[in-house]
């Protein structure tokens, strides 16, 4: 298949790198820039509607607080104000905005060192039965029929 | 198209089945219940919900599109419930309850008629397909909890907004043509938009509800220039204008607020540090309810027992209703007069949207300090952040220097000549 390099890049960060060499990585920085926290910022595997992200790998000063790195990736990605847009921590918890990124690394850092982020918008709801359907897909007109896929939760 | 529907619907009703027999107390929409002793008063507070589903044979959207709502409009129609909860909170009360075969007051068929299937009602199935057009989603599209939040909140447009609109199109006017075009722009404004409501809509982003926010759109001093702009005489009164008693409800100090926050409570599933605090939620005497849902089947949360959720669901197709003006008309179908279903909360789809009502000022300080509360539950990780004013940085990106200085791009260099990707280095 074509695409296969660019499936490639897509693998999640802990998937393309061993341990020892994420650990060797944190190290490595850690010294160079002992004051900034070394965070991994992933697009959801599933994301239909945010674009991907050109740099992976962030660097962020620890008193920078949460509210501030979302706004800096949230206008990475030219998202409006009404947009919806998270940053979870560990595939899991939406941090507090207030907090620094300080107190995100002493809290949520991962073995290897790094701080591990996903961004997700929200899903969309509706009835993947309807796929099934082709006659009721037409009825809806071009355009709305591309999105009546189910979104395979 | 009947045969698949039919097929899912069939599905759908084999799910009633009554309460529990428990001793853990019901939550419906902040009011508290025991199953042994008022099972009757919780199913009529469930049935006074304002219930929409799927109907089918209603006028084509747009003139040329869909005529029924059937596999796409689920999560429209939990928008339209907790909207209309919030119009019931607002005109009617949390207390009112609806009763089959009663007669109710002109308020309620007003509320209701807000949201029947035709283009002209304020938040029709109609108006929210072709405001979500301009959310990016074409007409038929899915959408999510935040999607239907904002296009509702696009719908709700209060009377200084027109206002400004029309001032705003008045350029090379002449005085009297302006005046003219004023009243004819008004007219057809205020039959299209809901000016009777005058809520105040916030939508709180990025899980961070900012206190100040709130308070500057609610005491926003729109009451004043509105009256000014609205003469009350008896052909604005006929569509939409508020009635005097309302009048002075507009000029006092705070509009009914309506808060929406769509949040992300975990990425397959929901994080289950969350479950305690979104139980807080319909423990508190001013919420709204959720709406989110089941993955791809939108439903409107309510209330919760023990570890089940207490919903409305959309999921059956009705024929349309045609709704009369005055006099008897069949609004039994919407008003589900079945035990409401229930799922366990692990289940809950993460993408969700938490609404509150907070009819005054009062109202709104006890749901703060209420909120606070809530960060003081063991082991409940709260699931947005209230805070008195908006951090800094927050809306303006630009004042935070994002350029590297030039000794972090060398030692970068030095530390990364062979790597296939670099850091990105924030600096503040």
């Amino acid at each position: 298949m074509q695409p296969q390099q660019k499936s490639q890049s897509i693998r999640p960060f802990k998937q393309r790198k061993s341990l020892a060499t994420r650990k060797e990585e944190v190290a490595g920085i850690r010294a160079k820039f002992p004051s900034k926290i070394p965070v991994i910022v992933e697009r959801y595997q599933k994301e239909k509607y945010l674009p991907p992200l050109d740099k992976t790998k962030f660097l962020v000063p620890q008193e920078l607080t949460m509210t501030q790195f979302l706004t800096i990736i949230r206008s990475r990605m030219v998202l409006t104000a009404t947009e919806a847009f998270y940053l979870l921590v560990n595939n899991k918890s939406l941090a507090s905005m207030s907090v620094t990124m300080a107190e995100i690394y002493r809290d949520y850092k991962d073995e290897d060192g790094f701080v591990y982020m996903t961004y997700a918008s929200q899903e969309m709801f509706g009835c993947p039965l309807l796929v099934a359907n082709p006659e009721l897909q037409r009825s809806f007109g071009p355009g709305s029929c591309k999105h009546l896929q189910p979104t395979s939760g | 198209m009947d045969a698949a529907t039919l097929t899912y619907d069939t599905l759908r009703f084999a799910e009633f089945e009554d309460f529990p027999e428990t001793t853990e107390p019901v939550w419906i929409l902040g009011r508290k219940y025991t199953i042994f002793t008022e099972k009757e008063e919780i199913l009529s507070d469930v049935t006074s919900r304002l219930w929409f589903t799927y109907r089918k044979n209603f006028p084509a959207i747009g003139g040329t599109g869909p005529t029924s709502d059937t596999g796409w409009g689920c999560m429209l129609r939990c928008g339209q419930m907790i909207f209309a909860q919030a119009l019931v909170c607002r005109h009617l009360g949390r207390d009112w309850r609806w009763k089959r075969g009663r007669r109710q007051m002109d308020s309620y068929f007003r509320v209701l008629n807000a949201f029947t299937d035709k283009k002209d009602s304020w938040y029709s199935i109609h108006q929210i397909a072709q405001m979500g057009v301009g959310e990016g989603k074409s007409i038929g599209q899915w959408y999510g909890p935040n999607t239907v939040a904002q296009v509702l909140k696009k719908l709700r447009v209060t009377s200084i907004e027109i206002f400004s609109w029309i001032h705003n199109s008045d350029h090379g006017m002449s005085e009297s043509s302006v005046q003219a075009a004023w009243a004819s722009m008004l007219l057809r404004k205020l039959a299209v938009f809901d000016t009777w409501s005058s809520l105040a809509v916030h939508i709180a982003m990025d899980n961070t509800v900012v206190m100040e926010e709130i308070r500057r759109l609610c005491k926003a001093n729109s009451a004043r220039p509105d009256a000014a702009a609205f003469p009350p005489d008896s052909e604005l009164l006929s569509n939409g204008y508020p009635t005097g008693a309302e009048v002075t409800d507009q000029l006092s100090q705070w509009k009914p607020l309506v808060l929406l926050i769509p949040l992300r409570l975990g990425l397959t599933d929901i994080n289950e540090a969350y479950t305690e605090t979104l139980k807080h939620c319909f423990m508190m005497p001013q919420s709204l309810g959720v709406i989110g849902g089941k993955p791809n089947s939108a439903h409107y949360f309510i209330g919760y027992v023990g570890e089940e959720l207490i919903y409305l669901d959309p999921h059956t197709t009705q024929p349309a209703v045609e709704l009369a003006e005055g006099g008897a008309f069949p609004d039994e179908t919407f008003h589900c007069q079945h035990p409401p279903c229930r799922m366990n909360i692990g289940e809950l789809d993460p993408s969700i949207a938490v609404g509150f009502f907070c009819k005054t000022e009062e109202d709104f300080s006890d749901w703060c300090q209420q909120v606070k509360k809530l960060s003081r539950i063991p082991g409940a990780l709260p699931m947005f952040e209230l805070v008195e004013r908006q951090p800094s940085h927050f809306s303006c990106p630009d004042v935070l220097n994002l350029s590297l200085d030039s000794s972090d791009v060398e030692r970068l260099e030095r530390f990364f000549d062979s790597e296939d990707e670099d850091f990105e280095i924030l600096s503040l």
